[in-house]
């Protein structure tokens, strides 16, 4: 293959944008051209694919392995659609199987090639893969949910759920909500530097909470005790302090913070949030850990986070009818949160709908996959490999 | 179903002879609406008990049936054909209240050499002919069937030509069908001469193809039974969206049109579980988009595949089959009526002893899908077709010509399942609704919905304003790109460009009652288009956030066009149809219902519940109502009637409960149905 | 609970003297027959005092820190326990004989337990006879009988005839399992007491068990 043709370039450069019936005309057009171009037929099967037309998809990406039996971006394309389309998990097996050989690295077909082999009932061959997954990313959520979901169907809820939390503490949404109840976006501005940050309290507290919010821990916790310096009784800072000592595994001092800003103000939402966290890492305090978690999903009624934090804490009540309404709200509000969706899964075997978990695990693959748009990284690095 | 009646198959005969000539010589056939005409129904068969009103066993213009393959397990062979205890299996669909058995001709069985027929498979055919007789059932005989296992067709001497286009073959299959039709002509327990399935029926790869076969296979019966009802087994919906090739002028040729959700439609559509959002409406959605003006079996009717419970099988089957009863279907058949006995695999799937799904087990054990067949098979019986007549359904969901454009035209893809977004609507509003085209007839509808199409012809455009300046009443929602010109004058709009994707919609109210009541939200909701709108006489009912045009109603001649200024049909069906937002739902829900209620054509019984469908027939002195829960959860569905209501009963019988008021509640299982007669103060 | 007594407990945490902690807890708890509210008015004031000094700087970060690790040692006292206590019911579970499915079966089992009732799980392809041995060896009188599949449902049946034959007429069955949720007559035919639809249905049926035969006297 000696190299992108303008038309294809085009079609490419459409898909890009996103601009799916373009794209698929140039795409069109460059078959008109050259119909034997493997690169044509992937481009074709992804943006089928955007569209949830899983049938053109499979028509499109099978075309282009027939072309070239080395088309990695188009076995992707291949096994996502078998999976998202359902009913074809043998099929999907063997995609998945010779895309982790093609691309040993991609983390995701281990996970997808475990969700296959849990769809067609081969469960020990699903825990392998997913396992694999975590071997080549630590991070990977979704492969420690099905790992979880794996645990609940082998011993139940109790020892699945440690494994929820422990996935979900990798999810990044979590501490987006601190930051939200805390008023800290990103806005593209670097945190400042703890020497350079104004006198008064506002500024202080600013700073801290934009310097926990890129991880700079020690720098925050500066920056926390000048204010602490001017007032010790700052709930807000407390607040943040305990949310310093949650990501540094440090949940005692995290409680303490947290009960103190609360006996300042008990209705910092922040302190609230950090409490429900510091609870839920103790079997034993679940029922406070949904008790605070259900008031906080009350004050945040829009965000699905405090939902599902409410979810897990009922989950380790053994109150499964309440946690599947929370699941559901958080979904309503994010039907992407892939943590509500394995959670709400888990939920549904304990009732023995299992149609319905397996559907809410593949919408949280579909949502998942989706967001990590692998799709271009294993086209440029096909495209370059062959240029 | 086809009347007995001679004369008015005849007249109905030259009339269609008479619309083929002028087909020939136009470029698009325009067909007559559906909506409001009942299909013929055949006289009974089965007598009515005399005296009090009683149902018969079985309702006579609403046959139950099921599809009776050729083998029972995997491990036999294709000779094995029908080689079992037929009689007892029949007595059992009789005792089930079935009075309809699909059978399929095995040709490799009937002609095992060129020109010779085997009388052991005509003695067995004659075997199954006798049973069915015995217990009053009557068949449907399908000729050309590929079921998978059987090797039906692969006559060894066919040196794997294609028996649809292969003239040899052709000749072949004529003589096999005139040897068997001419044997059954005049045998009253042959219902039906069907040409094929759809599985083997999808091998055509052009239209013409299609056609030409079935004209031969059709003139080969006809020769020999002039009067019998012909069909051949394809939904039109679902076979164009496999295969490309459009049906719809192979089927008009028939005497009777089938739908049904093939897995990989149901995939395309509606995937999801079975039990709630479009999986339990698409069945209903291609049961409309198949009756044009033919009376329509509801075809294959079970699960397509094992991942689901026992519970969530009998639940599918039940919606399935109250959907076919309310929403004018001629007959139900089933999918399969004994459990394939397969192999024993290793753990594959999660039975050891993998069954497929029939309506009784591999030991002959009715399976709790049965039982549902069974009940509904009781209402079904109740309601006379004679005396009680469904409400005609006056608006109707348009499906744009433009789904039938190949790629790389993508309306093809994303037009049916907006269409089947707003039947849901639609349904939700409790409208009776139907499903036409583009080419159809208006005027049998007082509304037409347009969900999110892309293009519509010039012609159509002039038809739209013509159907609205003579009183009927039009709900589009903007598809993409460059609006037509005749938006201007139809919606009262100025089309200013397509502001593009947006992440949001919302809504704020600006003339309360226009559309009903319509209540204002902030959605997240992804959107790929908004129509920028400028003031052109219309009256802006709702607006975005930032005042641009969300709702426009606009009087044109005796009529009203609504413009939506976004494809919500569209964004809703691309999206997670489990997680639509409800206010966007309810907003759609809302301005249907108030379009149609104004048009004339509203619901009859006002419902609370949108996920319960409702049907009414109306009867002389009352009426039957029936009700059907589409979601997995239990509900009191309260109900307003037009009048007051006496009383309420089981349709089935039972003593009435005494209502005296306009208003009732009837609780409802998950997934439930209920059947109520209803007799006004 | 008094604010000196979290005073007290602050004191011993900081203190880093985990026996004095210890003491202050058992003072609490001798003194009061409400004990099931030791973390929400001792532990938890404590470490309030304890966030505060902090945030004061009335104790450094290792003094902070160190008391954070009494704090961990001594938890077990104060909070709530995350096993349920034994409720001294025994239920039999099992999947019924030719029946290989796991899944619900494993997650009822797990609930139970975790409910704190003494499950015996039998697992799969569990033959009448081994339950009603199983039954009198452990003088159960709640069984659970799992199918899933509608002829394993159906042969449900032979557990209660099983039952009867071994002079057990006291048991109670309950069943679980897709084809009762499909058939609601099936529970009846088969001689059930009750139909499982889930995890969180199990307590309550058993719960409901174990109570009316506790009235009965069938069980302590």
């Amino acid at each position: 293959m000696t190299g992108r043709s303008q038309q294809v370039a085009l079609a490419e450069g459409l898909a890009r944008q996103g601009h799916i019936q373009p794209a698929v005309e140039a795409c069109y057009q460059a078959l008109r051209i050259d119909d034997a171009d493997p690169l044509v037929h992937c481009l074709l099967a992804h943006l089928m694919l955007e569209g949830d037309f899983y049938d053109e998809a499979i028509e499109a990406a099978t075309r282009a392995i027939e072309i070239d039996p080395d088309c990695s971006p188009a076995y992707l394309a291949l096994g996502l659609a078998y999976d998202r389309r359902g009913g074809m998990w043998d099929q999907s097996i063997l995609v998945w199987h010779e895309l982790a050989e093609v691309v040993p690295d991609l983390v995701t077909a281990h996970v997808q090639l475990g969700e296959a082999f849990s769809a067609a009932a081969f469960d020990e061959e699903a825990i392998d893969a997913w396992r694999k997954a975590l071997e080549l990313d630590p991070h990977k959520a979704r492969a420690m949910y099905n790992l979880a979901i794996a645990a609940l169907r082998k011993e139940g809820v109790a020892t699945a759920l440690p494994g929820f939390r422990k996935a979900g503490e990798l999810d990044p949404s979590q501490d987006d909500f601190f930051f939200a109840l805390a008023g800290i976006k990103d806005d593209g501005n670097p945190a400042p530097d703890p020497e350079d940050v104004e006198e008064d309290r506002e500024s202080r507290l600013e700073a801290a909470g934009a310097l926990a919010f890129e991880e700079d821990f020690f720098s925050a916790a500066e920056v926390i005790r000048w204010i602490f310096d001017e007032d010790h009784d700052d709930a807000d800072a407390l607040a943040l302090s305990a949310y310093l000592y949650i990501k540094q595994e440090a949940i005692n001092e995290a409680m303490a913070c947290a009960l103190r800003a609360l006996s300042i103000n008990k209705r910092t939402r922040t302190a609230i949030y950090c409490l429900g966290v510091t609870f839920s890492k103790r079997p034993g305090l679940n029922e406070h850990a949904a008790r605070v978690f259900g008031a906080l999903a009350k004050s945040s009624p829009d965000e699905p986070i405090p939902h599902v934090l409410h979810a897990e804490a009922l989950l380790g009540l053994q109150k499964f009818s309440r946690a599947e309404t929370a699941y559901q709200t958080a979904i309503r509000l994010d039907p992407a949160c892939v943590r509500a969706r394995f959670g709400l899964a888990a939920v549904f075997f304990t009732e023995g709908r299992h149609a319905e978990a397996m559907w809410e695990i593949r919408r949280a693959a579909y949502h998942d996959t989706r967001r990590q748009g692998l799709f271009w990284d294993l086209y440029d690095a096909y495209t370059e490999g062959s240029a | 179903m086809p009347t007995r009646d001679k004369d008015a198959r005849k007249r109905r005969d030259e009339a269609r002879a008479a619309r083929a000539a002028k087909a020939k010589s136009a470029p698009k056939k325009k067909k007559a609406p559906q909506a409001p005409k009942a299909p013929e129904r055949p006289v009974a068969k089965v007598a009515e008990p005399p005296g009090k009103r009683t149902a018969s066993a079985r309702n006579p213009l609403f046959p139950i049936g099921v599809n009776y393959y050729p083998l029972e397990a995997e491990t036999q062979s294709w000779d094995d054909w029908y080689d079992r205890d037929v009689a007892s299996e029949f007595a059992a669909m009789a005792e089930a209240r079935m009075s309809l058995v699909r059978i399929f001709i095995s040709w490799k069985l009937f002609e095992p050499q060129v020109g010779q027929y085997s009388d052991d498979a005509e003695d067995r055919l004659s075997g199954i002919m006798d049973a069915a007789r015995d217990n009053k059932l009557q068949l449907i005989v399908t000729f050309f069937a590929d079921d998978r296992l059987a090797e039906l067709l692969e006559v060894p001497w066919g040196k794997k030509r294609d028996a649809r286009t292969d003239q040899y073959l052709l000749q072949r299959e004529t003589s096999l069908i005139q040897r068997i039709v001419n044997k059954y002509r005049s045998d009253p327990v042959v219902f039906a001469w069907d040409l094929g399935n759809e599985a083997f029926l999808s091998g055509f790869k052009t239209q013409p193809q299609l056609e030409a076969w079935v004209d031969t296979m059709r003139e080969a019966v006809r020769e020999v039974d002039p009067d019998r009802p012909i069909l051949f087994s394809v939904d039109p919906e679902t076979m164009f969206r496999h295969t490309g090739v459009d049906p719809r002028d192979a089927i008009d040729k028939g005497e009777i049109a089938v739908s049904h959700a093939t897995a990989a439609y149901r995939a395309y559509a509606s995937e999801g579980p079975v039990i709630s959002g479009p999986s339990t409406y698409v069945d209903g959605f291609l049961l409309h988009s198949a009756a044009r003006d033919l009376p329509v079996l509801m075809d294959d009717i079970g699960m397509l595949s094992l991942d689901h419970s026992v519970a969530e099988e009998s639940a599918h089957v039940r919606t399935v089959l109250y959907t076919g009863l309310m929403n004018r279907a001629s007959g139900v058949l089933l999918r399969r009526f004994c459990d394939l006995d397969t192999e024993r695999r290793e753990p594959y799937f999660r039975d050891p002893f993998e069954v497929l799904v029939g309506l009784v087990d591999v030991d002959g054990e009715d399976k709790p899908v049965m039982n549902e067949v069974e009940t509904f098979a009781r209402v079904a019986a109740w309601v006379d077709f004679k005396e009680y007549t469904l409400v005609p359904e006056r608006t109707a969901v348009l499906i744009p010509g433009e789904r039938y454009e190949p790629l790389p035209n993508l309306a093809g893809l994303y037009d049916p399942r907006a269409c089947l977004e707003a039947y849901m609507f639609a349904k939700e509003a409790q409208l009776p609704v139907s499903v036409a085209r583009e080419e159809d007839e208006f005027g049998a509808f007082s509304v037409l919905v347009v969900p999110s199409a892309f293009n519509l012809t010039d012609e159509t455009w002039e038809r739209l304003a013509s159907f609205v300046q003579s009183g009927g009443a039009l709900i589009y929602s903007y598809g993409g790109g460059e609006a037509h010109p005749a938006v201007r004058d139809l919606f009262g709009v100025e089309f200013l460009g397509d502001g593009g994707a947006v992440d949001s919609l919302t809504c704020r109210v600006a003339q309360q009652d226009v559309l009903g009541t319509l209540e204002p939200f902030d959605s997240t909701l992804s959107l790929p288009h908004f129509a920028l709108l400028g003031h052109g006489g219309g009256t802006v009912v709702a607006t975005d956030a930032k005042g641009n045009p969300l709702l426009v109603a606009n009087q044109h001649g005796q009529g009203r066009a609504v413009f939506i200024a976004t494809p919500v049909e569209r964004a809703l069906a691309q999206g997670d149809p489990w997680a639509a937002p409800a206010e966007v739902k309810a907003m759609m829900q809302t301005v249907y219902g108030a379009v149609a209620s104004a048009a004339g054509c509203g619901a009859q019984i006002e419902c609370d519940i949108p996920e319960v469908e409702v049907a009414l027939f109306n009867g002389e002195g009352d009426d039957i109502v029936l009700l059907l829960n589409h979601s997995p959860e239990a509900v009191t569905a309260n109900l307003v009637f037009e009048r007051a209501v006496a009383s309420i009963s089981d349709v089935r019988g039972g003593t009435p409960s005494q209502i005296g008021a306009v208003g009732l509640g009837v609780a409802l299982e998950p997934n439930g149905a209920a059947s109520l007669r209803i007799v006004y103060a | 609970m008094s604010d000196d007594a979290s005073a007290r407990l602050y004191q011993a945490l900081v203190n880093q003297d985990a026996a004095a902690a210890i003491s202050v807890i058992e003072q609490v708890r001798g003194a009061s027959s409400d004990t099931g509210t030791l973390f929400e008015s001792l532990f938890a004031p404590a470490m309030s005092l304890l966030g505060g000094a902090w945030a004061a700087g009335t104790i450094d970060e290792y003094t902070f820190t160190q008391a954070a690790v009494v704090a961990e040692q001594i938890g077990s006292f104060v909070m709530p326990s995350s096993t349920a206590q034994d409720t001294g019911v025994t239920v039999l579970l099992g999947t019924m004989h030719r029946d290989h499915h796991s899944i619900d079966r494993n997650i009822i089992a797990a609930a139970l337990k975790e409910a704190g009732h003494r499950v015996i799980d039998l697992g799969a392809d569990v033959r009448p006879a081994e339950f009603l041995e199983r039954l009198d060896e452990t003088g159960a009188r709640i069984v659970i009988v799992c199918a899933q599949m509608m002829a394993t449902a159906r042969s449900i049946l032979r557990v209660r005839e099983m039952f009867l034959t071994g002079g057990v007429d006291d048991a109670v069955i309950l069943v679980s399992g897709g084809p009762f949720a499909a058939d609601k007559t099936l529970a009846r035919t088969v001689g059930a007491n009750g139909v499982i639809s889930g995890a969180e249905s199990a307590l309550k049926l058993v719960s409901r068990a174990a109570r009316d035969l506790r009235k009965a006297g069938r069980i302590s």
